[in-house]
């Protein structure tokens, strides 16, 4: 008995959670004159492809997912290479300075990115990096810099510390040590922080928005939600239902992925904060 | 290994410049419009490239909304990168003047040029007695009647309240409808009501003068048009396309709009075709009518690095041949007098006979660098009547207040305008409001979920697996989402309540300030709850087994464990999720700036929407980072807050 209501009200959470997604994929799935009508299907018969087809074809929408993977992938890079090396160094300091230092760090990145875009505008306009996909890869790693050292520290420290001294005796350098032998044991770490800082990234809006006023430069939320806007007679609900589908499905593929690093990943970055 | 990485960052470097320059390097000047319909400016581009094959016009083709594309051109030109060919409203010109983002035209375009010119139009062209913009279309707003039901236009708002009192039956047939949503074109309605009262909203010296008895009953009577039934109350949510669609559907007698409407009323298949005049708007008895002066012009933005070219450019686009492409192709009017003669186009469109008088009266908005400031404010009290929230002269003194604010502001130092900005009080009750409610409701919701996940029940992986999911989805495109599913009459939302008999009928539930603001931490809600949910259920699995199951053996109940025992040691995480809570809701920006921009009526506008407005569209940097700097202590010092509230007398004393 006492299962059967924890099964249901299980059933009631998941789907609280999925409905918007589901909506969004079965308005993108009727065929654009099916959408705007009345009364609602809930499960349309028969789907059609026609709206994304459209949204990838009259829209530069290839366009938004080449911008965004640049800018989230070469973010997601940059973050890693920064975020390694930060952490390595932070390995040698005693425990307790090294925990110091991150919660410093952690301190900096709870504030609401709201907060930074205009700093960050104005050092990228000083650098001549407005409008160009470099500004926003750089204000991502540096965005997500501290949750990055803070879980390759983590993820560094469960290799032993013998293994280094081994490694610097038989003659590595330090990088070398670095790139060949932690890098490579700590890789399930390294996995797992990649994702979260792609997603992270993937899904950033702010910063995309202030720093890419050209539209071919537009990531994929900004050009979304500049979506809205593109027609003068009616707002193609249908080709933005395709486009959210399209967008948020590698994210949820990838979640679903890693979903048992991605809570390991989360959770213990609370134990510690 | 290590030179594998260094090349393959090395190309990706690469490649990611040639993809990101690629665009550019290929054109010279660049302007921004909305979507090329017809391909007027693709015809225009055409043949000026022809003739001068060594330069490249790339039109880009922005949002529709005017706001946001005049959001891309301050961006670009604070950039430092502009797009060389500014393609502007009526009423950009006196703030990106003055701001010194656009190059005089004088010494290319003299008098022997311009004289071909509306004088209005041209006159919105100039600041501080230099010309920044030439003008390619004009606009002007008119009056249009039903010649089929009606005798005659009415000249006066007296006229036009007899006539419909007369021949108007709401709900089947209004008397008037306008365009009342929040937006630019409400400033544009409310100007023509207000001049035709003999009303204005700065007098001559540049002070606010709306402390007018005009004022007062030009909202009087705008109220009264909408609380008496001569409009609907949908006018609310009226742009031009709606006010239009309502009057093609024969469900009113007069539409207030732009000359644009003629051809689409009048194309074949039209219910109306031929049936609907053409009038100057009404004015108060004994005052003269005018309508707004609309209208798109090209200048130069400075920086350009060569503007020549982008003379001869502008040359073009404002040549008798280039307006008569947009003319036919897009029905926009010339700005140029000599067309509404040009016998080709009376023969195609012989209604710019009777739009020639009006266009040459027609006067344009209030030209000033704080215009957009200006005209937002007004927007947001005159919606705010017209929704019935505020009452007339509760409005005019708020507007009064807030406009010599605006006009006085840049002789005023920054502590000062702190003290006297109300708009920042307004956004930060509703930063608050939104914060502790959506925070408060998160963490209910949060509890319970984590609670029910740490119980094992078959099926458990997967119910985790979908509430992590709201977390990982892109809040920017999850707004648009909800936007959606809150739409009336085509939204899941209104359907479910509907069909479960809580709602008699479709709600507009992002119309209205209140409906607006809880649609949003609706929204937050089911965004956010998962991270409350996953930070709580860490610290569930970190409460020790044993100790629980000592406290059943003595006795204690689910509920006392839970008291004694899981409470405190979840205290920890309860602290963490707090502040990064509280802190994230607090910088509310994405999930509003999508759902709403922080209307209607200012309802959702939270100050991280009214810093980045302050510096990203009013163009106030120094403003816009002291507020920053506060709020950024104001976080910091709640956090520590946070922290010395949640920690029990033991832990302290470590």
């Amino acid at each position: 008995m006492r299962r059967l209501v924890l099964v249901l009200l299980g059933i009631l959470a998941a789907a609280y959670c999925l409905f918007p997604f589901y909506w969004t994929v079965v308005t993108a799935l009727k065929p654009p004159e099916r959408v705007f009508s009345l009364p609602l299907t809930y499960f349309p018969w028969p789907l059609s492809l026609e709206n994304f087809y459209q949204v990838w074809m009259k829209r530069p929408f290839g366009r938004y997912v080449l911008n965004s993977l640049l800018a989230a992938g070469g973010g997601t890079l940059l973050c890693l290479f920064l975020g390694s090396l930060a952490a390595f160094r932070l390995r040698y300091l005693p425990v307790e300075k090294a925990l110091a230092f991150q919660r410093w760090l952690l301190a900096g990145a709870i504030l609401p990115p709201t907060l930074l875009v205009i700093p960050i505008f104005m050092a990228a306009r000083a650098l001549g990096l407005v409008n160009h996909l470099l500004g926003v890869a750089l204000s991502y790693a540096l965005l997500n810099f501290p949750f990055a050292v803070w879980m390759l520290y983590a993820a560094f420290s469960r290799v032993p510390r013998e293994l280094d001294e081994a490694a610097l005796l038989d003659g590595l350098s330090r990088l070398g040590l670095l790139f060949r032998i932690i890098l490579p044991l700590s890789r399930t770490g390294l996995a797992v922080c990649a994702v979260l800082t792609f997603i992270f990234c993937w899904n950033e809006f702010l910063i995309a928005l202030t720093l890419l006023p050209d539209q071919s430069h537009y990531t994929v939320p900004v050009g979304i939600a500049m979506l809205s806007g593109a027609s003068a007679y009616e707002i193609p609900w249908g080709e933005i239902n395709a486009a959210v589908a399209l967008t948020t499905l590698p994210v949820i593929l990838l979640t679903a992925l890693f979903q048992r690093w991605i809570l390991e990943g989360l959770t213990a970055g609370a134990v510690k904060g | 290994m290590k030179k594998i990485l260094l090349v393959g960052f090395c190309f990706l470097i690469g490649f990611w410049y040639k993809v990101s320059l690629g665009y550019a390097k290929r054109t010279i000047l660049r302007m921004v419009g909305p979507e090329d319909v017809n391909g007027a400016w693709a015809e225009i581009i055409r043949r000026f490239e022809a003739r001068n094959p060594q330069i490249h016009i790339q039109y880009l083709s922005g949002p529709w909304s005017t706001d946001d594309r005049e959001n891309m051109y301050i961006r670009s030109f604070l950039s430092g990168d502009p797009f060389e060919i500014v393609y502007m409203d009526v009423t950009w010109t006196a703030k990106f003047a003055a701001r010194g983002w656009l190059l005089p035209l004088d010494r290319w375009f003299g008098p022997e040029k311009t004289r071909v010119f509306f004088p209005g139009a041209l006159k919105a062209g100039y600041y501080r007695g230099h010309l920044y913009r030439l003008p390619v279309t004009t606009d002007v707003g008119v009056l249009y009647w039903r010649r089929d039901l009606l005798p005659r236009p009415p000249r006066t708002w007296a006229e036009l309240e007899d006539l419909c009192r007369h021949y108007a039956h709401p709900p089947g047939l209004y008397c008037l409808v306008f365009q009342g949503m929040q937006y630019e074109g409400l400033t544009c309605n409310f100007l023509e009501f207000l001049w035709g009262a003999g009303g204005r909203i700065l007098d001559s010296s540049g002070k606010p003068a709306l402390d007018s008895p005009a004022a007062l009953w030009t909202l009087n009577f705008m109220q009264h048009l909408i609380k008496d039934r001569f409009s609907p109350r949908a006018v609310l949510s009226f742009q031009e396309e709606h006010s239009l669609e309502f009057f093609l559907q024969g469900r009113a007698l007069f539409l207030r709009n732009w000359p644009y409407a003629w051809k689409i009323i009048n194309r074949k298949g039209s219910p109306l075709r031929g049936r609907v005049g053409l009038a100057p708007l009404p004015a108060r008895k004994g005052h003269l009518s005018a309508g707004t002066l609309g209208g798109w012009g090209l200048g130069i933005a400075r920086g350009t690095k060569d503007p020549e070219a982008a003379r001869a450019f502008i040359e073009f686009a404002t040549s008798a041949e280039a307006q008569k492409i947009l003319h036919l192709r897009r029905g926009w009017l010339p700005a140029r007098r000599d067309l509404f003669r040009d016998p080709d186009l009376l023969r195609h469109s012989p209604y710019l006979r009777e739009l020639a008088p009006l266009l040459e009266k027609a006067r344009p908005r209030p030209v000033h660098p704080a215009y957009p400031r200006l005209s937002d404010t007004l927007q947001k009290h005159v919606s705010a009547v017209l929704a019935g929230v505020e009452n007339p002269p509760k409005a005019l003194r708020a507007l009064s207040r807030t406009l010599t604010f605006i006009v006085e502001e840049p002789e005023t130092g920054l502590l000062k305008r702190l003290a006297r900005d109300y708009e920042l009080r307004r956004t930060l009750k509703n930063t608050l409001f939104f914060g502790l409610v959506s925070v408060g409701l998160e963490f209910v919701l949060g509890l319970f979920l984590a609670l029910l996940l740490y119980a094992p029940f078959p099926g458990r992986t997967w119910v985790r697996l979908s509430v992590l999911i709201p977390w990982a989805l892109p809040t920017a495109v999850m707004a648009m989402s909800w936007q959606w599913m809150l739409n009336n009459p085509f939204g899941v939302i209104n359907d479910l309540l509907v069909r479960a008999g809580i709602l008699a009928h479709p709600v507009d539930w992002l119309a209205s300030p209140r409906g607006a603001m809880w649609s949003a931490i609706l929204a937050d809600v089911w965004k956010t709850t998962p991270f409350v949910v996953l930070i709580l259920l860490a610290g569930l699995y970190s409460v020790p087994r044993e100790l629980r199951e000592s406290m059943a053996v003595d006795g204690a109940g689910p509920v006392k464990r839970f008291l004694y025992l899981d409470l405190p040691l979840l205290l920890p995480f309860i602290r963490v999720a707090l502040i990064f809570r509280l802190l994230q809701a607090f910088g509310i920006f994405d999930l509003i700036w999508v759902l709403t921009r922080g209307g209607p009526a200012d309802g959702t506008r939270t100050l991280c929407l009214y810093i980045y407005d302050l510096a990203f569209r009013y163009d106030d940097l120094g403003y816009a980072l002291f507020l920053t700097a506060l709020f950024f202590l104001a976080l910091i010092g709640l956090s520590f807050l946070i922290v010395r509230l949640t920690t029990l007398g033991y832990e302290r004393r470590r």
